[in-house]
């Protein structure tokens, strides 16, 4: 009744290509994704590194429950010092690697080090036997699909792969970490913010190959207790709304009416194309060319990635998200979806985050530089000019903020050198209070607060409460779309250790890993002086009549970082990304 | 009276008022009236055709409603709910 046992820590030394295989330790059983993440670059970066130096830290880690029975658990974090942010950052992806990793009781894989010659690619391998690094020269500069092809090919068919395209290896800021979904093994997922595909390719780690072989699922204190959970938990979520059933693309109808779908580099909060960026007309493309839902991860009760093809019935891309749709569809003046699916597997090939490669280029067309939603060149621009180095691509493939210093535009809107998402801190208010405070900068999946008619008074607890979920949430496995609260998630904790989790422990737990977090940015140099949005949000309105303004006083955002009294609605709280 | 609660991303026109009772004796009447306390609330609910907008479904005592759902009897002690579709991908 012990629950798993037994689990590793793998410890990769890219200077020397060395790999080291130690055990968990057993003190931090419940913690796994962002929280340990955030645990282990604490105790184990240099907070003042270069990101993209030897001394910073790349963690791989799943969720506590990724790899168990449990429904759409399978989400893994991608941590590090983040080279566009400048401090801590964590980007949570679905697709199977996660699955497998801790089917092999792989708590995390922690990078270090960097090989002397830059030039050279290697691949880690990790399968029930332990784990290698591997020369991978042959795949340096590949596109993230061409390469998931040829590791398809080369491994087994159970096998998984975590990748960085030519974006990561060029070391650009707005670069991801790749996943592969479970159906068909393309890089389609993505942990997308912060540049950690960057970090990926600094250490010269062109891929990462999980091969769980015949390992089964995690084994838990009373498995029947554990099933039993699982079973009830998804029949009441089966009974429910399902309202992600039709993709995350089907929120553009609501974003638009909120004016939080931003058009023009954010200058309106309504798109003129909103009817046909609309994720409705996705599902309805299904019946003439094929496509359709399925679910990026083996176990996963919510389905809410599209499989998008094109005219010819060809698969185009997976999944095109509502935060793709609004920043490199309407922030671009982009008018279809069909446009911004083939921008979306642009970015997915080069390894770019769609939300910062929208963003520069909406900084970059509200500058002069390139005509409003010219998809044609937008794509010519990722795909050619980001791997052939020019600096217009390197600016791009940097981010909004790099963006603005190439052109020498001012309208950036971001908070702490990362761009701002779809939803808008003016009229979300508490929303923009997380991107001043989080961690993570803005990022909405950090602490999403969609309440516009929030009194000032509850924006900090609001806020607060959504981050301490949300930092919770991914740390179990669990993703955001599933809604899981803090109540649920200790209901699983607790099943799989066979041992009572406490509302205060879970809520101490994501606590800490907020703490932890905020103490690396502290240790990195940040101050109050950075919790703040860049001047387009403070200063331009958007919004019905004469619109409004990022206006929360300093005093309010502050109150964040004192952490609130526990009531019973921080328990009921649904996560939200 | 039928207590009508409404969502957070919808809580802009309400001022923040996350749930009201008001006098109704259907779904639509329900709506109605709480546009009548709240302009603007109404059209986050219903289409200009005056049908439920895709992206919002509707519940009464916790029970999902389809079909005809604004036609859907209310009675004194009833609670209407109003989900909304939000997240970010």
């Amino acid at each position: 009744m012990a629950g798993p046992s037994g689990d590793k820590l793998i410890t990769v030394d890219m200077t020397r290509q060395s790999v080291e295989v130690t055990d968990f330790p057993a003190k931090w059983k419940l913690l796994g994704g962002r929280a340990l993440s955030a645990k282990i670059l604490l105790e184990q970066c240099n907070p003042k590194c270069d990101p993209l130096g030897p001394e910073n830290v790349l963690v791989v880690a799943p969720g506590v429950l990724s790899g168990t029975a449990a429904p759409t658990s399978g989400r893994i974090s991608i941590g590090g010092k983040s080279p566009l942010t400048g401090g801590i950052k964590e980007a949570n992806s679905g697709g199977q690697p996660g699955q497998h990793l801790m089917k092999l009781g792989i708590r995390a894989i922690v990078v270090k080090g960097q090989p002397a010659d830059a030039n050279a690619r290697f691949g880690l391998e990790v399968t029930a036997e332990g784990a290698k690094v591997v020369p991978a020269d042959d795949c340096r500069g590949m596109l993230n699909y061409a390469l998931c092809d040829k590791l398809s090919k080369k491994y087994a068919k159970t096998a998984s792969f975590i990748s960085c395209g030519p974006a990561g290896e060029m070391r650009l800021s707005g670069a991801s970490v790749a996943t592969t979904d479970q159906d068909n093994r393309f890089p389609a997922r993505h942990a997308a913010r912060g540049g950690l595909g960057a970090v990926m390719g600094s250490k010269g780690l062109k891929y990462v190959m999980v091969d769980p072989g015949k390992s089964g699922v995690r084994r838990t204190a009373d498995p029947k207790a554990f099933g039993e959970l699982c079973k009830g938990y998804t029949k009441s979520y089966q009974a429910g709304p399902q309202m992600f059933k039709h993709g995350t693309s089907s929120v553009v109808p609501v974003a638009n009416m909120l004016h939080t779908f931003p058009y023009k580099n954010r200058t309106s909060g309504q798109s003129p194309n909103a009817q046909t960026l609309d994720g409705a007309r996705i599902v309805e493309s299904f019946a003439t060319r094929g496509g359709g839902m399925h679910n990026c991860m083996t176990g996963c009760i919510v389905k809410c990635s599209n499989i998008v093809h094109d005219e010819s019935g060809s698969y185009k891309t997976s999944a095109l998200e509502f935060e793709t749709l609004a920043l490199l569809g309407a922030s671009c003046a982009v008018a279809t979806w069909q446009e911004v699916a083939e921008l979306d597997r642009a970015c997915d090939e080069i390894g770019l985050d769609t939300i910062e490669t929208g963003a520069a280029i909406a900084v970059l067309m509200d500058a002069g530089k390139m005509p409003w939603g010219d998809s044609a060149a937008m794509a010519k621009l990722i795909l050619e000019e980001v791997p052939k180095g020019t600096d217009r691509g390197k600016a791009i493939g940097s981010g909004a903020v790099a963006t603005g210093k190439f052109t020498g535009h001012t309208r950036v809107p971001h908070a702490r050198g990362q761009a701002i998402p779809a939803w808008d801190p003016r009229p979300l208010k508490a929303t923009g209070v997380t991107y001043c405070t989080s961690p993570m900068g803005a990022d909405h999946t950090a602490g999403l607060v969609i309440n516009p008619g929030l009194p000032p008074d509850k924006y900090a607890y609001e806020s607060q409460k959504s981050q301490l979920v949300n930092a919770v949430c991914d740390s179990s496995g669990f993703c955001q779309f599933l809604q899981p609260t803090l109540d649920d998630i200790r209901a699983f904790y607790g099943a799989l250790y066979g041992e009572e989790v406490t509302r205060q422990q879970i809520a101490d737990q994501g606590w800490a890993c907020l703490s932890d977090e905020w103490e690396f940015n502290r240790r990195a140099g940040f101050t109050k002086a950075d919790d703040k949005l860049s001047r387009p949000l403070v200063e331009e309105p958007i919004g019905a009549g004469p619109g409004v303004v990022f206006d929360v006083p300093d005093e309010i955002v502050q109150q964040v970082f004192t952490r609130q009294p526990m009531q019973d609605d921080l328990f009921a709280a649904k996560a939200a990304g | 009276m039928p207590k009508v609660r409404i969502p957070p991303p919808y809580r802009g026109p309400t001022q923040g008022t996350a749930e009201l009772s008001v006098e109704a004796q259907t779904v639509l009447e329900c709506l109605e009236a709480t546009e009548r306390k709240f302009p603007g609330f109404l059209p986050q609910v219903l289409d200009e055709d005056g049908n439920v907008h895709r992206f919002v479904k509707l519940f009464k005592n916790g029970k999902h409603l389809r079909g005809d759902a604004l036609a859907e009897q209310l009675a004194g002690e009833d609670e209407l709910e109003i989900v909304a579709a939000i997240a970010g991908g």
